[in-house]
C-alpha cells in the first residue's frame, strides 16, 4: 500500500476525489485526513502492476485536476 | 546525492527523485503549479509546503531517458518563466482589459438608430432639442394627402411645365 499525503492549501479536495473515481478500477483507497494534509492510501488491485508508477500516475492526475480547477486571476471573486 | 544551492532555489537528488525547494514568496504556487503541469508527460511530479517553502519532487517515468538533474533544471526555468509571465500579466492588466474590450467592442458593429438615440448624452443636456421641427422630415411636416395629389400640382401654379423631351 502506497500513501499519498496532499497539502490542503496546495491541492483541491475536488481534484483528488475526481482521481480517485479515475482510478477506482486499477486500485483501492483509504482516505484519511490529518491537520494540514489529505492523505490518500492506494493498492493496486490488479497482479504485476507496478504501484510506485500508479501511484506517481495518480499524484500526477491530483496535480492537473487542481491546476484545471483553479480560476484565472482576473475570474477571481 | 548532489545537491545545489542558490538563492532561492534548493535542490538534490537521491535515487532517481529530484527534491527542489522554492521559496513561496518569490515563486508564487501557481506558477510553480504551472511549472509542473509542463512536466506531467514526462515525469512523476509531487507537491508539498513546509515552512514557507513549497517542496516538490520530480521522478521521471519509466522509460523516460532525460536525466533526472535535466527534468529539475528545465523545472526550475519554467517556475522561472511563469512567475515572470504572471508578473507581466498583472503589471499590464489594466492595458489588456482595455484591448479586449475595444476589440470586443468593435466586434458588435457599429451602433443601430436606437442605440444612439437610447445613448446618454451626458452634459449635452438639452442640445438635440428640436422647438423649431428643423428636424422633422418633408413627409411628415407636409405629407401628402391621403387622395393622391400629383406632384406638379403640389408644386404651385407657378411652377414652369416640364420640358417635352427633345428628338
Amino acid at each position: 500500500m502506497t500513501q499519498l499525503r496532499f497539502h490542503k492549501g496546495l491541492y483541491n479536495p475536488d481534484a483528488i476525489a475526481a482521481a480517485v473515481a479515475a482510478f477506482e478500477p486499477f486500485a483501492t483507497f483509504e482516505r484519511s485526513e490529518e491537520p494540514e494534509h489529505l492523505v490518500v492510501s492506494l493498492a493496486c488491485t490488479q497482479p504485476g502492476e507496478d504501484e510506485a508508477s500508479l501511484a506517481g500516475e495518480f499524484s500526477n492526475y491530483v496535480l492537473g485536476a487542481t491546476v484545471d480547477r483553479v480560476k484565472p486571476e482576473g475570474q477571481k471573486s | 546525492m548532489a545537491m545545489s544551492q542558490e538563492s532561492q532555489v534548493k535542490a538534490e537528488s537521491a535515487d532517481g527523485v529530484i527534491r527542489l525547494s522554492f521559496e513561496e514568496s518569490i515563486y508564487p504556487k501557481d506558477a510553480v503549479f504551472g511549472a509542473a503541469y509542463v512536466l506531467l508527460d514526462r515525469a512523476f511530479v509531487h507537491i508539498d509546503r513546509n515552512d514557507g517553502r513549497l517542496q516538490i519532487s520530480v521522478r521521471p517515468k519509466p522509460g523516460v531517458t532525460i536525466a533526472a538533474d535535466a527534468i529539475a533544471g528545465e523545472f526550475e526555468n519554467e517556475a522561472l518563466a511563469q512567475t515572470w509571465r504572471r508578473e507581466i500579466i498583472h503589471e499590464n492588466r489594466a492595458m489588456l482589459e482595455s484591448i479586449t474590450s475595444r476589440a470586443l467592442g468593435g466586434a458588435a458593429g457599429p451602433p443601430g438608430l436606437d442605440d444612439l438615440l437610447d445613448a446618454s448624452l451626458g452634459d449635452l443636456g438639452d442640445a438635440f432639442d428640436d422647438p423649431l421641427g428643423i428636424a422633422v422630415s418633408w413627409e411628415e411636416k407636409y405629407g401628402k394627402k391621403a387622395d393622391g395629389d400629383k406632384p406638379a400640382e403640389a408644386a404651385g401654379p407657378d411652377a414652369k411645365p416640364a420640358e417635352e423631351p427633345k428628338p
